[in-house]
């Protein structure tokens, strides 16, 4: 019972960091129909710059972390125009531009800081918080709350601004969204950079808690895209849901199975779903398809 | 023009067959490119796969894996020679690609697309976890050399970096072979009919999901028969040949040669085992100048590089029609004026 409580804990702050992960992903899928394989290396980016604010300039986790998000949305904006926005219906081409994304950014990653995994020491990871019997790092809360403030925040965003509500206009009917006057363009590179700052802010909270590697966002990127077909490919809570399911079912999973088995769990469970639901836990049937 | 292009392909044939010849002391080259024949077969099946019926498996070397190590198993274990081997591990993935086709070919585009994904991982996992089967991360090593072929006095020895070379070869011919017949039959066209319209084509009597479930077993089927020659080429069946990683490279080398086309596999794999070969001079930043490349084909050779290269030639085509019959094109217009 212990044990399960432990997992419980562990499994909410993972699906955390693949909720914010997937929220990303789900993002420009809905506005774009862009599934970018490259969100991972985003991750990963988003750690080591948060770790090189942090370590040789100011010492301060919360600006490192506002930071990485604000050169990561930069470098997004930079996708968009450069490449994503050229790639918009045609998957086969936004895997292929993905790929070269990921090696362009891992390689280059370990062309400045070598290939091994460096650690990023903040208070929150040292200092330890007691629940009854179990103890956890400051850092779980952190992640938990901080993602669950940013959900609110963008759903306040998305539901109660202009902006927002350009975006899901945009989402649901691009022609609509245009007769009224939206400029499509500036809400797709919007949509972009609000997406990979909030990958950089996902990799920015667990790279302190595990180490920051070039390798750090290759299983998140599964996990994010399970979370986003679990969660009905589009919807915004379906994601977020898909993300916190993922993160605690494998973190249950190690109590059962050998820990090795814990990255197929999540993909038979996914499967498994899919047989019922073959859109997805929130996902409709799409006009013009059986 | 037939004869023309049926002329190329026997002296692209022939000079294929040649290069072991033309370079003796060369093994290091004719060894890469076997391994590039190696991996073009699981290529040309996930070409078959997405190519002609528009499915894109991102998991597709979780069956040449399951090929690979039941050739593996049956050569080291049960002494079998490399024919049967490769045909049982035909049978055995096509099998593995029925039993996963059934659930996940009912499921739609991206659903499907990210599914297969997972199939990948969760095979890749068995394969590195089941110790007493698959021999777990260590694999299994020690697959042995098929036994030399005697024709009438002549020797074709596989323990050569040649001899394996024209068995590769061979078996790459073969899968284009069957490739060519599929692509040309009443099988092949009802797949197409389902690539570009899924509505349409049921409305026509064509039964979608069981066309579909035959082109992923026979897809299966291909990417078996290349993981059985991997393993004797490689000697080893390891879980890493066949993860996540191999299986986006054999997507990427299908999707950059030219997806559909019969040699844009071929084009691909070379691009991809080869072209980082020769882009060793820039020594760190290979995989960096490669990885740009990818991205420029992507955003300026959407149909893969044969397909540019067929939209560039028929453009020429179009051009040289439209200078012989003046007053069809807008040139022929403005000169008048």
């Amino acid at each position: 019972m212990l044990a399960f409580a432990e997992q419980g804990m562990n499994g909410l702050m993972m699906g955390a960091i693949y909720a914010l992960f997937a929220l990303g992903m789900v993002l420009i899928y809905g506005v774009m129909h862009v599934l970018n394989f490259s969100h991972g290396v985003l991750f990963m980016a988003g750690a080591y710059v948060c770790q090189v604010i942090f370590a040789q300039l100011t010492g301060n986790y919360f600006v490192a972390i506002l930071g990485s998000m604000l050169v990561l949305a930069l470098v997004g904006c930079l996708l968009e125009k450069g490449i994503f926005q050229h790639l918009r219906g045609s998957l086969s081409m936004q895997i292929v531009a993905s790929m070269g994304l990921i090696m362009i950014v891992q390689n280059g990653i370990i062309y400045f800081f070598g290939p091994l995994a460096l650690h990023m020491r903040v208070e929150t990871v040292e200092s330890k918080i007691r629940l009854g019997p179990l103890s956890f790092t400051a850092q779980h809360f952190v992640i938990i709350g901080v993602t669950l403030v940013a959900v609110v925040a963008l759903d306040l965003f998305l539901r109660h601004t202009r902006l927002g509500t350009a975006l899901r206009a945009t989402s649901q009917n691009l022609e609509a969204a245009r007769v009224v006057g939206i400029n499509p363009d500036s809400i797709f590179l919007m949509t972009f950079a609000l997406a990979t700052a909030l990958a950089a802010l996902a990799g920015a909270l667990l790279g302190p808690l595990f180490l920051i590697s070039p390798a750090m966002g290759d299983l998140p990127l599964l996990k994010g895209l399970t979370a986003i077909v679990l969660g009905g490919m589009g919807s915004v809570p379906g994601a977020i849901i898909g993300g916190f399911v993922i993160g605690i079912l494998e973190a249950q999973a190690t109590l059962v199975l050998p820990t090795d088995y814990r990255d197929a769990v999540v993909f038979a469970a996914l499967i498994g779903i899919l047989l019922f639901r073959p859109y997805g836990l929130f996902g409709k049937r799409e006009r013009g398809e059986p | 023009m037939t004869s023309l292009k049926g002329l190329a392909l026997l002296a692209a044939v022939i000079g294929a067959a040649c290069v072991p010849v033309l370079l003796p002391d060369q093994p290091y080259v004719v060894n890469t490119l076997t391994l590039t024949l190696c991996t073009v077969i699981p290529a040309i099946g996930l070409n078959l796969l997405y190519g002609q019926a528009g499915l894109l498996s991102l998991g597709h070397m979780a069956f040449t894996g399951i090929g690979g190590y039941t050739a593996a198993l049956l050569m080291k274990g049960a002494g079998w020679a490399l024919p049967e081997a490769m045909l049982a591990a035909a049978i055995v993935a096509g099998f593995a690609g029925f039993l996963v086709g059934i659930p996940c070919l009912r499921l739609r585009s991206h659903f499907f697309v990210i599914v297969t994904l997972g199939v990948g991982m969760i095979v890749y996992t068995f394969f590195n976890n089941l110790d007493g089967i698959t021999g777990g991360a260590q694999g299994l090593p020690g697959v042995p050399r098929p036994r030399p072929l005697t024709i009438g006095d002549f020797t074709i020895e596989f323990r050569t970096p040649r001899g394996f070379y024209w068995l590769a070869l061979l078996t790459t011919l073969g899968t284009l072979l069957v490739q060519w017949l599929i692509a040309r039959s009443p099988f092949g066209f009802s797949l197409s009919a389902i690539r570009q319209d899924e509505t349409m084509a049921a409305s026509r009597g064509v039964d979608v999901f069981a066309h579909k479930l035959a082109a992923f077993v026979i897809a299966s089927a291909i990417a078996g028969v290349g993981g059985a020659l991997s393993v004797t080429f490689l000697r080893v069946a390891a879980p890493t040949m066949f993860d996540l990683h191999a299986s986006m490279n054999i997507v990427a080398i299908v999707l950059v040669g030219g997806p559909g086309y019969l040699a844009g596999p071929i084009l691909g794999g070379f691009i991809f085992i080869a072209l980082p070969e020769f882009l060793r001079v820039a020594a760190e930043f290979r995989l960096i100048i490669f990885g740009f490349v990818l991205v420029f084909i992507a955003l300026f050779a959407n149909r893969g590089l044969i397909g540019l290269a067929d939209s560039l030639l028929s453009k020429m085509k179009r051009d040289r029609v439209a200078d012989e019959q003046p007053g069809a094109s807008p040139h022929a217009v403005k000169s008048e004026g």
